[in-house]
């Protein structure tokens, strides 16, 4: 519901509106959950209608011998490769050529949690406010998801939680109230 | 009039992954290759390792690595006369004048 913004960049024209569900793009990246494993097969769940397949052959370096060790309940940052209304979403986590870039089984710890697609967008904006004051914070680690998925990962539990507690409250805080609680936090 | 599902090439969004203040230095190099696709300035990563033997140290080895070898392929006499030379040269400050020619085969004259 609710309002959006329209855009126009070097002739390509958009309708950015709010939505929580998302919806299989190909060469999105994304977070998905792996729920079963089918053979040569991870069934991944990443928020949309229906499961992802994930190939286990579709990792950096992974062959029929040598088996990336994915089990059930691990994160996966992949992109997708086939994502039409006709077929099941196929992911891998390697690009075209060969390198995984970054994608792959997310390690251990951390914390997952769900946003609004609009908010992903804005974090993901070049030069996001929001990002750049948090890495002043501490040091941390983040993974977006374009299904509204981010994972994050701090020293402590506490350093974790308190990031979480931004990112999810700067969907509705303005830019004065979220300084002033970054002021709040980088005082103690 | 084609339509496009993405968002990724309307506003230019930044790679998923991010790491801040060296959580993960893997994944801040990936972050500059990554960005440094747009049109902002390209932080010039130092690629040169520091070497663990400096470079005066190598030439030094080097020199005396070539007269090794070189002498393990000497035959036997030669081998003999490179050591006589060596020792003489501490003592004398002469150089033998006659060095013993290499013993080269000698074809049978008809």
């Amino acid at each position: 519901a609710g309002g959006g913004a329209t855009g126009v960049a070097g002739g390509a024209y958009w309708v950015d509106s709010q939505q929580k569900r998302y919806v299989p793009v190909k060469g999105d990246h994304v977070i998905g959950i792996v729920t079963a494993k089918a053979g040569d097969v991870f069934k991944l769940d990443v928020g949309g209608s229906e499961q992802a397949s994930l190939s286990y052959l579709a990792f950096e370096g992974a062959t029929k011998r040598n088996r990336p060790n994915v089990q059930v309940g691990d994160l996966i940052y992949g992109q997708f490769l086939v994502a039409n209304k006709d077929m099941e979403p196929e992911m891998v986590c390697i690009d075209s050529s060969g390198r995984s870039s970054g994608m792959g089984i997310i390690g251990q710890d951390g914390f997952l949690f769900k946003v609004s697609l609009g908010l992903i967008r804005k974090l993901l904006a070049p030069k996001c406010e929001i990002i750049q004051e948090l890495s002043q914070l501490y040091p941390f680690e983040l993974v977006l998801g374009m299904n509204g998925r981010i994972w994050v990962k701090a020293k402590t539990v506490q350093q974790t939680l308190i990031i979480v507690n931004i990112l999810e409250a700067c969907e509705y805080m303005t830019a004065e109230q979220r300084k002033q609680a970054l002021a709040k936090l980088s005082g103690n | 009039i084609i339509e496009e599902r993405s968002f990724m090439p309307c506003e230019d969004l930044l790679y998923g992954r991010m790491s801040f203040k060296g959580f993960n230095p893997e994944i801040e190099k990936l972050m500059i290759q990554m960005n440094s696709r747009c049109k902002e300035e390209e932080i010039e990563v130092d690629d040169k390792m520091e070497a663990d033997v400096s470079d005066e140290e190598m030439a030094r080895r080097y020199e005396t690595l070539v007269g090794t070898i070189g002498k393990k392929f000497l035959r036997k006499r030669d081998q003999r006369v490179q050591k006589d030379e060596d020792e003489d040269e501490d003592g004398n400050s002469n150089m033998r004048p006659s060095k013993k020619a290499k013993k080269k085969f000698l074809k049978p004259q008809d």
